[in-house]
């Protein structure tokens, strides 16, 4: 059946009783529900589609008697929004209230256009040529300050004198000159673990090699003598980078701890509870005829097996 | 139809003010008055709830991040010398710079609350399932963009508690196989934090995200207009059609007071709970016990687990585990394509969800008594 049109006539068994002003959709099935028929003057019903038996090009015939359709309640504008009104996606898809559907004209210099593909993709390579050349450089300039090279000086972190006891973990804390790119040249507050070991804790550290550290071309930089008795941990966790402390431990005694991950080292910096990969990491140390002690400050990437240096 | 008619009801009786004037002016240019008859007459099948408000207060709570985010510029200097005395000049010094910073700060977690009921919301719905795909994912993106708004943000103050959670944050994505190196080098803009991690981050926080989340924000409504709001899980058409109310005015109602009461309870953690910054940053973090922010707890909590240990172990927990459960939730509509919305007829949704919910409150609970041991 076609859709009633506005502006048909409405013809019930008897008479024409009007013209259709207005169609009502369904918020739900999207299909028009309803006609609004002018009634010719007495106001204006709202007739349900059940009552309409056909629908030409001009004409909706009704089932019901003119009486039947005047006696129904007077239609009650207020009770309805127009479409534009109201937000129910797709809700004129199905509507076709004129036959066929309504046109627009093209220009004049629009009709007759062969290459609108060409001139679309020739878009997407004007698009493509722009953004090109400069993906690149924008990468590049990101990428500037990302990779420096290793700082191998000594850094003086303090006096063996600090330390009391033998095999104990002692936190010596250090300033750091730092130059960042354009920024002052400023001081950052850094730290560093040296024990005092027992032969026994050296073989553990060492396994009775000498540590050998390398710069980034492979030129050695320096040797930690396995049989030095003083041994410095890099204050980085190997887990996930926190900063580890030396605390007694209920079971395991006197353990390097991080309070991070909660991961556990004894003085050797081996694991021995915790998520943390591999052991602490022993940093180049020298003490001198005075108790000095410096260390080259190295950091490791944390959470790989091995060790990759960062700084 | 005749919208031209309808919109043209003026009561002859009085002349129009200046007022009326201008909007008569602007809606003939605009159509204003279409526009807003257009937002507010949305049909919510089935009426209003309680239980759809966290979309609109997540607007809500946005807006005032926006608000507050950019008074704090006046005097936030993103720069690792300066970032920690000027979030310390607005605290003590700026007038009411401690609360707007304090409500900055506690917006933040707001947002991850309601982010979370949101989702729960649409997930214990089924309100993802065809034909909403499109808008669940907007939303996972915005759930991505809403925690990386929170991951950043805690860097700028640049005390240890954002210099800890930033290290170990970027840790974490450094365990990523074979870019895990460069995106966390890219991140920190270079190998430890520093300035350059500074900018970045402040970058990304004050322009990246907000014009990210804005867009994102803008398609997901967009998508929710065309999809149409879901509706209850059950009753039959015509119960849901007898039900039916417009978005105005009762779903405003209870969304006003829902942004009531978010507000109100941000403004009381602001004022009991201000922001006291710790000790500036630095890589020696002294006494202080890193830890992330409260709604990252449970994670950190895991991340403590035999299971994540070692290399492999780390690979599962920092990479494979977060990124094993996104492609989940964005899998998640394509794969459960049954129809049945009615969580209580789904049973692995209502137990996964259940399971969920209680690992986050667990692992979070878990976390806290764990501090005690540690001093």
């Amino acid at each position: 059946m076609l859709q009633p049109k506005l502006k048909s006539k409405v013809r019930c068994t008897d008479l024409d009783i009007g013209e259709v002003t207005k169609v009502v959709l369904d918020p739900l099935s999207h299909e028009i529900s309803h006609i609004v028929v002018s009634m010719n003057g007495s106001g204006e019903r709202q007739v349900a589609m059940g009552h309409v038996q056909t629908v030409t090009d001009d004409v909706v015939q009704l089932r019901a008697p003119s009486t039947d359709i005047l006696a129904l309640p007077p239609f009650k504008r207020e009770d309805y929004v127009t479409t534009h009104e109201v937000e129910i996606s797709h809700l004129e898809d199905n509507l076709h209230v004129t036959p066929g559907e309504v046109l627009v004209p093209l220009p004049d210099l629009e009709k007759n256009v062969k290459r609108r593909t060409f001139f679309m993709n020739f878009t997407h390579v004007i698009g493509f040529l722009i953004g090109l050349p400069v993906a690149y450089p924008i990468l590049r300039f990101l990428m500037k300050p990302m990779y420096a090279d290793f700082d191998n000086h000594w850094l003086n972190v303090g006096n063996v004198s600090k330390i009391k006891q033998e095999d104990v973990g002692v936190q010596f804390k250090y300033k750091k000159k730092v130059k960042e790119v354009y920024m002052p040249e400023s001081e950052v507050d850094k730290n560093v673990w040296i024990l005092r070991a027992t032969p026994e804790l050296l073989e553990k550290v060492y396994h009775d090699k000498d540590m050998e550290f390398r710069d980034a071309k492979g030129k050695m930089l320096w040797t930690n003598k396995k049989d030095i008795p003083y041994v410095a941990f890099s204050g980085k966790c190997p887990h996930l980078g926190c900063a580890f402390k030396w605390r007694q431990h209920k079971t395991l005694g006197q353990v390097f701890l991080c309070p991070c991950h909660l991961s556990i080292y004894d003085a050797a910096g081996k694991v021995l509870d915790g998520p943390a990969p591999r052991a602490l990491d022993a940093l180049p140390v020298r003490v001198s005829a005075a108790g000095d002690v410096e260390i080259i400050d190295m950091e490791f990437k944390a959470g790989t097996k091995s060790q990759i240096r960062i700084i | 139809m005749d919208s031209k008619q309808s919109s043209s009801t003026v009561i002859p009786d009085h002349q129009p003010s200046a007022i009326e004037k201008l909007v008569a002016f602007l809606d003939e240019r605009v159509g204003l008055k279409e526009m807003q008859a257009k937002m507010l007459n949305e049909p919510i099948p089935g009426g209003s709830r309680w239980a759809y408000v966290f979309g609109s207060i997540l607007l809500f709570i946005f807006a005032m991040q926006a608000l507050t985010g950019i008074l704090l510029m006046f005097y936030y200097v993103p720069t690792a010398d300066h970032a920690y005395a000027s979030t310390q000049y607005i605290i003590h010094d700026v007038d009411y710079g401690w609360f707007l910073l304090g409500y900055h700060f506690w917006g933040s977690s707001a947002m991850v609350v309601c982010v979370v009921a949101h989702m729960s919301q649409v997930f214990l719905w089924g309100a993802y399932k065809k034909p909403r795909e499109l808008l669940w994912l907007v939303g996972l993106a915005l759930f991505g963009i809403v925690i990386t708004f929170g991951f950043t943000g805690y860097l700028l103050p640049w005390d240890q508690r954002a210099f800890w959670a930033t290290t170990v944050g970027v840790e974490i994505l450094d365990k990523t196989p074979i870019v895990g190196d460069f995106i966390a080098r890219f991140l920190k803009g270079g190998p430890t934090p520093g300035q350059m991690t500074l900018s970045r981050f402040f970058v990304l926080h004050v322009m990246i995200l907000p014009a990210a989340l804005m867009a994102l924000a803008g398609l997901h409504l967009f998508l929710f207009r065309v999809a149409a709001p879901a509706g209850p899980f059950t009753g039959t058409v015509e119960e849901i059609k007898a039900k039916t109310d417009y978005f105005f005015p009762r779903q405003i109602w209870k969304d006003m007071v829902g942004m009531a009461f978010v507000f109100v309870s941000i403004c009381a953690l602001a004022l009991w709970e201000p922001v006291v910054l710790l000790d500036e940053a630095a890589p020696d973090p002294g006494d202080y016990h890193p830890e992330p922010e409260w709604y990252f707890l449970f994670y950190f909590q895991l991340l403590r687990l035999k299971l994540f240990a070692g290399e492999f172990g780390q690979f599962l927990g920092a990479v494979a585990l977060p990124v094993a459960f996104m492609v989940l939730l964005v899998a998640l509509p394509f794969i459960d394509k049954d129809p049945e919305r009615n969580i209580f007829k789904r049973p692995i949704a209502l137990i996964s969800w259940i399971a969920i919910m209680v690992v986050i409150v667990l692992f979070t609970v878990a976390s806290v008594i764990n501090r005690e041991f540690l001093d």
